[in-house]
């Protein structure tokens, strides 16, 4: 370094120590520093990302740019057997913020101020929501058109005013109707606030109605708007399939009709259901369960459930709320368990007949009670039924026969039949929350045996009930009962149909047969004359349950009954099965001859006709059948007569006319068969008045003088021709009305026949 | 190549003495160098010898600027248009600068590099003011890096980097055989560094600190300090940094610290929205794959990559041009310092082999670095790249600092006899 001034040729050898040299190698070092190894990371690192990272990055990134709007898919709508409407969805808006657009408060005053006078909302409320920095809030779901027009004409008056146009969003949504309100509440169910579908045919049938949402994928920059070139794809939403059931709308307000009075005629206090069914296929026509609710507003209680939730403490009242609503929802007839009682006695009657360990000369005595070493059975007629044959059992309901019968049968084969009818599984309807009761597995004692045998000590399902029921009607076969019919898409194709499933055969066609007759027999003469329909043959049994206490089910009965009636029609060619059950009814009144089958009647009388089922009246009946007033009006006076004497009517002419001005009955309105038709002449007769009389508490026969007596019509309902005593009359009595009015009277079996159950 | 003109190549290149540093020499010579009428004579030719710029360099600084310019715009109109109204808001800025720098390099290319000897202290206290004035001049986010000057900004940051080259070239050149006692080459560095480093802190700008810091090590390396004294250097620096986090004086490199190297997995909203840059730059590179979504295709760009023009810029060109692309450009960005690197160990004298070599590799570093942070490998600190980020006062600078290297270029290989 000190010999700086050679030249470069002289010292070539010195030159590679030369302070050159060591600039030249550190220049080496600097360039593997900065570009072999620089470098290298920098491109390997590039190299990394895009390569081995790449697609997990993309994928990420792709999710950050594409918005993805969903078309929601309308869903599809339920109908009735006919074809009404039970539930459908229609078109209404939701109201979408982006507050991360607003730019100052100004907008944010005026947007909420104008937001919550248009939807009637909290206004605070709402600029809340516009301070929040999201591209997606919700204001308000569900609103109709007129609410939504004047959204939008805001959101113009914002884009002009206040120069923000993209702060407000109207969003497809939709809403679910329930036409009918309450009717079949717990078979339909209810959807949540994003239409999923949460009880009933909305839940079990979802998948087919909530039909499949559309999405629209397109590029968006960071700020929700379209990026500058072609990134969009769409799926188109598919609507939701339509759901036909099996339930017919006008077939299921007999049967709530019905079903409602009986709750309040007999102060039920744990609800009731119906079931309607078709033994022949299993379809349910109509399934009640009493005490339902308003489907379109399936969260509110009813007034007593609300008054008995405000009288606890705070803090228990949203449980209590919750637990109110949750038995409100539940569907009775699938869910909730009983013991069937006496309407067991069709299946073990079957059994035996089946199995031949009974026929018509079997006989059975009773003596009130039996005994299995501590324990003692009574019949429910203490002083006991004596000897019996085996049709005699049946119709007086017998618990030592059955006893004896159930002996006969034995313990396996009892099991076994208690199984193959179905008791033991779930029918598999189509309803969510299906249940099956408690029966022994392989603890059964004799004692459990003789009690089992008459129908206590174990729970079963209505549904379960019916079904057996049905077997014993239908030829032996256990069917699997079903409430949708068939499902189509929203142009109306078939997308699924659901037909009659056999599930097994139970009994022969020979003990149907045979248990058929013994059945209609009991209806129609023995002591269940309750269950009796005029024009019909009625196949039915009656049954008492008393609620067993579960600690110790033998000895401590509660005061608590279910009262049910079981049957079918028409005996001779069974088509209708229907269980009724009434739980807990606290009046004085409780026995299922008493409670469950006065109502029976009264929606089989008004069922089996509008099913057009044949009629086939005795002559007896006749007289109490109801018939059609035809139209007199305008009719010489002669000529009327002469027609109303042809339709089978009485007449009565008031006033000096010599032309029918107007008549009563009123044309086309039901009257009994020769009931008597009152034509007025003139203006002045028609002022007359009569009071109406008492016609409760009378036989059939008493009512029709006393309202002849008085001039007034009679419609025949319930238990007319077995004997029974009229429990209620629509037109009260002191009433004024006009000669010829119809009064509908109700007749129900009497008391004297309550005890055979 | 004539075999005259290859032999002359191999006598440069083993030159082993430089002209030596006399201030007296400085004085006499012209302030501009002009080619000479020998030099003109020849044509096309890729390896300038004498007083011809060198070629190929200035090529290879074209090409960048304009790959750079057309990226810059690819980039940045999306975000133009959205906060400035005007898609083409950055690219006619851009070109403006450019037009400017390219004035400035071919003035700087004329420009006699061996009168920056005289000025080098100047240059230094220039750096100092505009370091000092930085500081007084209010902004609304208490970071202080840029002095507005009407049309553009100048940080001063950028005039430090530039000072500090100089400083170190013209002292070790000067102090060349003296280099190897520490006080002729440890205390200037320490004591030039430290004192920039202390005026950058208050800005703060810490990425200014870390490349003043490579830039000061890598320059008394190159111009021939003793190794021991680096290895020490490189210590007492780490302790420094400790003791700076320690006292908890590192609070805002920290808050970008903090999400270093987890811009992928969501912890808390806040880290969220801070690694929210980071993590969308990583989304364009993997968006890019091999091959990239095509030029002009990025949708990264969107308002996703806040600021795509600036620091994040090759985020959008790794997306674009993909793994190819960018491994070209960062293959062009490499041959630029490898041209410049060995044109200046030509020079004829050690001020230009030191002052080329600390110029060339300031742009390897920066790239490099700026690479590392826009991939998570380093905190997101705010290093731009060169050629490619928008930016005034830093393009005109690196321009004219391009300018020097071609003045250098001039001299390099000329024959000494």
């Amino acid at each position: 370094m000190e010999n700086q001034k050679n030249t470069p040729i002289k010292s070539k050898k010195r030159a590679e120590k030369g302070p050159n040299q060591r600039l030249r190698q550190r220049t080496a070092i600097l360039i593997v520093l900065i570009l072999i190894i620089g470098f290298g990371a920098a491109i390997g690192r590039l190299g990394y990302l895009t390569l081995v990272q790449g697609n997990e990055l993309q994928e990420k990134a792709v999710n950050q740019q594409l918005k993805d709007t969903t078309i929601r898919a309308k869903r599809g709508t339920i109908y009735d057997k006919n074809g009404k409407v039970l539930a459908e969805s229609a078109s209404v808006w939701q109201v979408v913020l982006a507050p991360a657009n607003f730019k100052n408060d100004e907008q944010r005053v005026a947007a909420a101020r104008g937001l919550s006078e248009i939807l009637e909302l909290d206004y605070d409320n709402v600029y809340e929501k516009t301070k929040q920095n999201s591209y997606y809030v919700v204001v308000k779901r569900k609103i109709e058109v007129e609410a939504r027009d004047k959204v939008l004409e805001l959101s113009e008056q914002l884009s002009k005013e206040y120069n923000c146009g993209n702060v407000i969003q109207i969003l497809d949504d939709y809403k679910r109707y329930y036409p009918q309100n309450d009717l079949a509440s717990c078979v339909i169910g209810f959807t949540g606030s994003d239409e999923q579908g949460l009880e009933g045919i909305e839940y079990q049938y979802d998948s087919y109605l909530s039909g499949t949402p559309g999405r629209i994928v397109s590029a968006k920059t960071s700020l929700g708007t379209d990026m500058p070139f072609q990134y969009e794809q769409s799926v188109d939403s598919e609507d939701g399939n339509n759901v036909y059931l099996t339930i017919d709308e006008t077939a299921q307000s007999i049967c709530e009709k019905y079903m409602k009075q009986g709750i309040q005629d007999y102060n039920v206090l744990n609800r009731g259901v119906c079931i309607a069914m078709d033994v022949n296929t299993g379809e349910i026509i109509a399934m009640v369960t009493v005490g339902g609710y308003d489907l379109n507003n399936p969260y509110e209680l009813s007034e007593a459930d609300q008054k008995e939730i405000e009288a606890l403490p705070e803090d228990e009242r949203s449980q209590a709320e919750s637990e109110k609503l949750a038995a409100m929802w539940r569907n009775k007839a699938v869910t909730d368990t009983y013991s069937p009682g006496s309407v067991f006695k069709i299946c073990v009657a079957s059994m035996a007949l089946e199995e031949n360990k009974v026929n018509d000369k079997s006989t059975f005595s009773c003596t009130g009670s039996m005994t299995f070493g501590k324990d003692i059975i009574h019949c429910h007629l203490h002083s006991g039924h004596g000897t019996q044959n085996f049709v005699q059992a049946i119709c007086n309901s017998c618990n030592p026969a059955f006893i004896q019968i159930g002996q006969l049968v034995g313990m396996n084969k009892f099991c076994q039949y208690y199984e193959s009818f179905g008791f033991r599984e779930k029918t598999g309807i189509d309803l969510p929350g299906e249940t099956t009761g408690k029966f022994w597995d392989n603890d059964m004692s004799e004692v459990d045996l003789a009690v089992a045998s008459f129908g206590q000590n174990f729970t079963i399902t209505p549904i379960q009930m019916i079904t057996a029921c049905a077997a014993v009607a239908n030829g032996g076969e256990i069917l699997q009962p079903y409430v949708v019919s068939k499902i189509t898409d929203s142009e109306g194709n078939v997308v699924k149909t659901f037909e009659k499933n056999v599930k097994r055969q139970v009994i022969s066609k020979e003990t149907s047969d045979r248990m058929n007759e013994i059945l209609a027999y009991n209806t129609e003469t023995a002591g269940a004359t309750a269950g009796y329909v005029a024009g019909y043959k009625v196949a039915g049994k009656t049954g008492t349950t008393e609620k067993v206490d579960v600690k110790d089910p033998i000895s401590v009965f509660s005061e608590d009954y279910i009262a049910s009636f079981c049957g079918y029609a028409p005996a001779d060619d069974p088509q209708i099965a229907m269980l009724v059950f009434f739980d807990t009814p606290s009046g004085s009144a409780y026995y299922g001859s008493q409670v469950a089958s006065p109502v029976f009647i009264n929606i089989m009388s008004e069922l089996l006709p509008y099913l057009e089922i044949k009629t086939d009246y005795k002559e007896s009946e006749l007289q109490y059948v109801d018939a059609t007033a035809g139209n007199y009006i305008g009719l010489s006076l002669d000529k009327a007569k002469e027609q109303i004497k042809n339709d089978g009517f009485e007449v009565t002419v008031k006033g000096t006319g010599d032309k029918v001005i107007s008549q009563i009955p009123s044309v086309s309105s039901k009257l009994a068969n020769g009931g008597t038709i009152v034509l007025y002449t003139d203006e002045d007769s028609r002022e007359q008045t009569v009071t109406v009389p008492n016609l409760v508490g009378l036989s059939a026969t008493q009512v029709n003088s006393v309202a002849s007596s008085y001039g007034l019509n009679i419609s025949f309902k319930g238990a007319v021709s077995s004997g029974g005593l009229s429990t209620r009359q629509d037109i009260a009595e002191g009433t004024s009305v006009s000669p010829g009015s119809v009064i509908t009277v109700t007749f129900s079996s009497s008391s004297d026949n309550s005890f055979n159950d | 190549m004539s075999p005259q003109s290859r032999m002359i190549l191999k006598a440069d290149i083993n030159r082993i003495y430089d002209d030596e540093y006399s201030e007296q020499k400085i004085k006499q010579e012209k302030f501009f160098v002009r080619p000479s009428r020998q030099r003109k004579m020849k044509k096309t030719k890729w390896f300038s010898i004498g007083m011809g710029i060198d070629l190929p360099f200035c090529a290879i600084i074209l090409i960048l600027l304009t790959i750079g310019t057309i990226m810059m715009f690819s980039a940045s109109y999306a975000n133009a248009y959205k906060y400035q109204g005007d898609s083409y808001y950055y690219l006619e800025r851009q070109l403006i600068f450019i037009a400017i720098g390219i004035v400035a390099m071919a003035l700087m290319s004329f420009f006699n590099y061996n009168k920056l000897h005289r000025i080098a202290f100047i240059v230094l206290l220039i750096s100092y003011i505009s370091l000092a004035v930085v500081l007084a001049i209010p902004t609304s986010t208490g970071i202080k890096r840029w002095i507005p000057l009407g049309m553009f900004n100048i940080q001063p940051s950028e005039i430090a980097k530039f000072a500090i080259i100089l400083f170190f070239a013209h002292w070790s050149s000067k102090y060349y055989n003296k280099m190897q006692f520490a006080r002729y080459s440890v205390l200037p560095g320490i004591i030039v560094f430290s004192t920039t480093a202390i005026l950058l802190f208050l800005e703060p700008h810490y990425s200014g600190i870390v490349i003043l810091g490579i830039l000061t090590v890598l320059m008394l390396y190159i111009g021939g300090m003793k190794t021991k004294y680096l290895v020490i250097g490189v210590l007492i620096l780490g302790a420094v940094v400790i003791l700076l986090a320690l006292t908890g004086q590192l609070s805002y490199a920290m808050s970008r610290l903090d999400g270093w190297g987890q811009a992928l997995e969501y912890t808390t909203e806040e880290m969220w929205q801070t690694t929210w840059q980071t993590r969308n730059s990583l989304y364009a590179i993997g968006s890019g794959g091999l091959w990239g979504l095509g030029l002009g295709q990025s949708r990264q760009k969107y308002l996703y990559l806040p600021e795509p023009q600036n620091d994040f810029i090759f985020a959008i060109v790794v997306e674009e041009l993909g793994l190819i692309g960018a491994t070209i450009i960062l293959l062009i960005f490499a041959l630029l310092v490898w041209r410049g690197i060995t044109l200046s160990l030509r020079a004829k004298d050690k001020f230009g082999k030191i002052l080329g070599i600390g110029l060339t590799s300031q742009i390897g570093i920066q790239v490099v670095l700026n690479i590392l942070v826009i991939t998570d490998w380093l905190p997101n600190t705010g290093i731009s790249l060169p050629f490619f980020s928008y930016g005034g006062s830093s393009l005109i600078m690196l321009m004219a600092q391009m300018g020097i290297v071609l003045s250098i270029s001039r001299t390099a290989n000329i024959e000494r006899q």
